[in-house]
C-alpha cells in the first residue's frame, strides 16, 4: 500500500506541466512524421508488388518478415543505432508501420477484380500504370479504412517507443520512475491517457472524414524535418550495426533460453488468468442488463482506464514499484488484460438470451445467484472466445514487456542491450521475431480452423 | 373476502408500452386451487397480464394481490419473496442450455437459498438436494434424466423440465404461458394432463395462456377470454370433471 501511496497526489503544478509539454510534443511530431514516411514507403512497396513488378515477392517476404518484430523491439534496435531520442522512435514507427501498410495494400491489390486491370492492360499501359489508374481508384475506400486504422495505432505505438529511449512522452515517464520521482509520474500517466483518448476520438473523426488525414500532412512534414535523424552520427550508427553481427549466443545464455521462453509463456498465461479473475466481476458490474448504472457506469470508466495504459506502460510503473521480473510483466498484463476483458466480459452478459434469464430471475432468485445460473452458463461461449484471443495477444505482449524489465526473453534482450553485448542482443530480437511470427501464425491458422475471424485489439 | 380465500385478485389494471394500452382495464379473481385458462389470439394481452402479476411488466394502475400481497408497489426483497412462490412455465426455450438438469431443476429453489448456497450448489450439490431434484423429476416423469444435459432433451422433456423447476418452488400459483405452443397436439395433450394433476395434487392454483379453445374447455374449470388488452367473456369447462376421471386417486391428497 505504501507503494501506491507515493504516486499520489499527481504533481500539477503548472511548472512542471509546462515542462512536460515539450515530450509531450515531441510524441505527437515523432508519431506524425514516422507515420508520413511510412505511408510513403508503405505506398511504394504496395503498388510494387500489387503491379507484379520484378521482385515483388521478395519484397512482400521481407515485409511479412519485419511485421513479426514487435515495435519495441525496432525500436531499442532504432535506438541503439541511432542514439537516445525522437529520431530513433520515429525511424521505428516509419519502418514497423512501413511493412504493415506495405503488406496490407499488396494483400488489396492482389485480391482486387481482375476483370478491370485486364481491360486496361488490353490498351497497353504498362504494368505500372494499370497499379496507379487500375488498381489504386478501385481500392481507394479499403486503402482509407486501412491506412486510418494503421494510423491509429502508430500514434498509440508512439506513446509507448519512448520507454526503451526513444524519446517523447514515453521516455518522460521512464526518466521519472528511475528518480523516484513517482508523483510525477502519475502526472504523465494522467497525460497519456487523455492524449490516448484524443487519439481515439480523432481517429472515430477521421474515420467519417477521411480528408482530416491531407490537413495533418504538412504538420507531418514540419514535424519530420524537426525529429530527422542527423547524418553526423551516421559513421557511429554503421560500426553499431557492425558489432551486432553476427548474431550470437555464448553457450551459457543458450543453456538459459528454454528457461526464458518458459517464462515469457508464464507470464502470458499468468497474465491471462489474472485478467480473467477481474475481468469476470468487473464485466458482471459493468453489465447493463444486470448491475444498476449507479454501479455500470463507474465501473465502465474504471474499465476504459485500465484499458487505456498500455502493458508496457503499466510494466514501466510496476518495475518501478515493485523491481524488476516476471512479477511485474504479469501485473502489468493482467491491469490491462482486465480492462479488455472487462468490458468484452460485459458486452457478452449483455447480449444473452432474455427467455432462461427471466426465468431464472422469475423464481425470486438472488442477484449473485442470477448470475451463477443465467449469465455465466449462457454466456460461456463468448466469455471462451474472448479469453482465448486475450491468451494469443498476451504472448506477443509477454515477449514486448520484458524490454522494461518485466521479465522473459524481453528482459534477456534488455539486458544484453544495457550491457552492449550486440551480437547477443540481435539473436534474442531475432528470437523474438520468430516467436512472434509463428505464434502469429498458429493463431491465425485456429481462427480458420474454428471459424473465428473476428479480430480485436 | 378475505385475502386467504384467492390465490390472485385483480382490480382494474392497466399496462400500457409506449402509449400504447396493452391492458385496459382487467379485474378478475382466482380462488384457491382453481384452474383458470387464458384464451385468446396473439396480441390480446395475454403475456402481458402474466408478466405484471410476477412484477416483470409494470403497472400503470391498478392493484394484484397475490396470496393477498400486493405487487405493483412492491420491489427488491420482497418481491422476490413473492417470485419463490409463484411458478413460471413459458412458451419454451427458457431453460439454461449450458447447466444439466438438476441444476435447472434446483433454479427452483434460488429464492429459499442464499447467494453463497447457490453458487456451492452449482460447484458441490448435497445429497439432500438432489433428492429433491429427482423427487420432482419423478413427479414428471423424467427420474433418469438427473444428469443429463439441457440441450439433450426433446421439446415435450424441456417442458416437463421446466415444470419440474416450478414444483421445486413449492408455489401458490403457477403461471403457464402458452406452454404448448411449440409442442405437436399429442405431446400437448400429455404435458397440459401432467401439469393439470400436479396441480391438483399440491392444490396449486393454475393460471394457463393458450390460444386453442379446445384444450381449453377440456382441462380447464374456468375460461377467461380476452381480445384486445380486456376480458371479453368467462365462462365454465369440463376441466375439473375430467382430470377426476383420469386420475380417480386424487381425493386422497398427495
Amino acid at each position: 500500500m505504501r507503494i501506491v501511496e507515493q504516486f499520489f497526489p499527481p504533481e500539477l503544478s503548472l511548472h512542471y506541466l509546462r515542462a512536460a509539454l515539450v515530450p509531450l510534443e515531441q510524441t505527437l511530431a515523432m508519431a506524425a512524421g514516422g507515420i508520413l514516411l511510412a505511408v510513403i514507403l508503405g505506398m511504394i512497396a504496395g503498388i510494387w508488388v500489387g503491379a507484379g513488378l520484378p521482385g515483388g515477392k521478395t519484397t512482400y517476404s521481407f515485409l511479412a518478415a519485419i511485421r513479426s518484430f514487435p515495435d519495441l523491439t525496432l525500436a531499442i534496435l532504432c535506438v541503439v543505432v541511432i542514439g537516445i531520442g525522437p529520431a530513433a522512435g520515429m525511424l521505428a514507427i516509419a519502418i514497423f508501420y512501413a511493412a504493415a501498410i506495405g503488406k496490407i495494400f499488396s494483400d488489396l491489390f492482389r485480391s482486387a477484380d481482375p476483370g478491370a486491370t485486364r481491360a486496361l492492360r488490353a490498351t497497353g499501359a504498362s504494368r505500372l500504370s494499370v497499379a496507379l489508374f487500375g488498381l489504386l481508384p478501385l481500392r481507394h475506400k479499403d486503402i482509407l479504412s486501412y491506412g486510418t486504422y494503421e494510423f491509429e495505432s502508430a500514434l498509440r505505438c508512439s506513446v509507448i517507443v519512448g520507454a526503451v529511449g526513444g524519446g517523447g512522452i514515453g521516455t518522460e515517464l521512464i526518466g521519472t520512475i528511475n528518480a523516484l520521482d513517482f508523483r510525477r509520474a502519475t502526472t504523465i500517466i494522467l497525460l497519456l491517457i487523455a492524449l490516448i483518448a484524443v487519439i481515439d476520438a480523432g481517429a472515430r473523426r477521421v474515420k467519417q472524414k477521411p480528408g482530416l488525414l491531407l490537413v495533418a500532412l504538412p504538420l507531418a512534414a514540419i514535424a519530420f524535418w524537426q525529429d530527422r535523424p542527423t547524418m553526423l552520427a551516421f559513421a557511429h550508427s554503421m560500426s553499431t550495426f557492425a558489432a551486432m553481427l553476427p548474431p550470437y549466443l555464448p553457450h551459457s545464455a543458450v543453456m538459459k533460453l528454454p528457461g526464458l521462453l518458459l517464462e515469457t509463456a508464464e507470464i502470458a498465461l499468468g497474465g491471462t488468468f489474472f485478467a480473467m479473475l477481474a475481468g469476470l466481476p468487473l464485466g458482471l458490474a459493468a453489465a447493463r442488463n444486470f448491475a444498476p448504472p449507479w454501479i455500470s457506469l463507474p465501473v465502465r470508466r474504471m474499465l476504459e482506464t485500465l484499458r487505456a495504459i498500455p502493458e508496457i506502460v503499466w510494466g514501466l510503473v510496476l518495475v518501478g514499484a515493485i523491481g524488476t521480473g516476471p512479477k511485474a510483466g504479469v501485473v502489468a498484463l493482467a491491469l490491462h488484460g482486465a480492462g479488455s476483458l472487462g468490458r468484452l466480459y460485459a458486452e457478452s452478459f449483455e447480449n444473452i438470451r432474455t427467455e432462461p434469464l427471466r426465468s431464472i430471475a422469475a423464481t425470486g432468485a438472488r442477484p449473485l445467484a442470477i448470475a451463477g445460473f443465467a449469465y455465466l452458463p449462457l454466456a460461456v461461449a463468448p466469455l471462451a472466445v474472448h479469453t482465448l484471443f486475450r491468451l494469443e495477444w498476451n504472448v506477443r505482449a509477454a515477449a514486448i514487456v520484458g524490454v522494461i524489465g518485466a521479465g522473459g526473453i524481453g528482459q534477456a534482450l534488455y539486458n544484453a542491450q544495457q550491457l552492449f553485448f550486440y551480437q547477443q542482443m540481435a539473436a534474442y530480437i531475432l528470437i523474438t521475431g520468430v516467436i512472434v511470427g509463428v505464434v502469429d501464425y498458429a493463431s491465425g491458422k485456429f481462427r480458420q480452423d474454428m471459424g473465428l475471424m473476428e479480430r480485436y485489439a | 373476502m378475505s385475502a386467504g380465500h384467492y390465490s390472485l385478485e385483480i382490480r382494474d389494471l392497466v399496462v400500457r408500452y409506449a402509449n400504447n394500452a396493452v391492458l385496459n382495464g382487467i379485474s378478475c379473481a382466482v380462488r384457491r386451487g382453481e384452474r383458470v385458462a387464458i384464451l385468446g389470439a396473439s396480441g390480446a394481452g395475454k403475456t402481458s397480464l402474466l408478466g405484471a402479476i410476477n412484477g416483470f411488466v409494470p403497472a400503470v394502475s391498478g392493484s394484484i394481490l397475490v396470496d393477498g400481497i400486493e405487487v405493483t408497489t412492491t420491489g427488491g426483497r420482497a418481491l422476490r419473496e413473492l417470485r419463490s412462490r409463484v411458478g413460471v412455465i413459458s412458451q419454451r426455450h427458457d431453460l439454461v442450455d449450458n447447466l444439466a438438469v438438476h441444476q435447472n431443476v434446483m433454479a427452483g429453489a434460488l429464492g429459499r437459498w442464499s447467494s453463497w448456497h447457490a453458487l456451492r450448489f452449482l460447484i458441490w450439490p448435497l445429497r439432500e438436494e438432489l433428492n429433491v431434484a429427482r423427487e420432482a423429476l419423478r413427479r414428471v416423469g423424467l427420474e433418469d434424466k438427473l444428469r443429463a444435459r439441457t440441450s439433450s432433451l426433446s421439446g415435450g422433456e424441456h417442458q416437463r423440465v421446466a415444470i419440474a423447476r416450478a414444483l421445486v418452488q413449492d408455489p401458490v400459483l403457477m403461471l403457464a404461458d402458452e406452454p404448448v405452443a411449440s409442442l405437436d397436439p399429442a405431446l400437448s395433450h400429455q404435458t397440459l394432463e401432467l401439469l393439470c394433476r400436479l396441480a391438483d395434487e399440491s392444490g396449486v392454483t393454475l393460471l394457463c395462456t393458450l390460444h386453442q379453445p379446445h384444450l381449453a374447455e377440456h382441462y380447464f374449470e374456468r375460461i377467461i377470454e380476452m381480445r384486445g388488452g380486456e376480458i371479453v367473456r368467462e365462462r365454465k369447462g369440463e376441466g375439473r370433471l375430467d382430470a377426476r376421471e383420469l386420475f380417480p386417486a386424487l381425493g386422497e391428497g398427495i
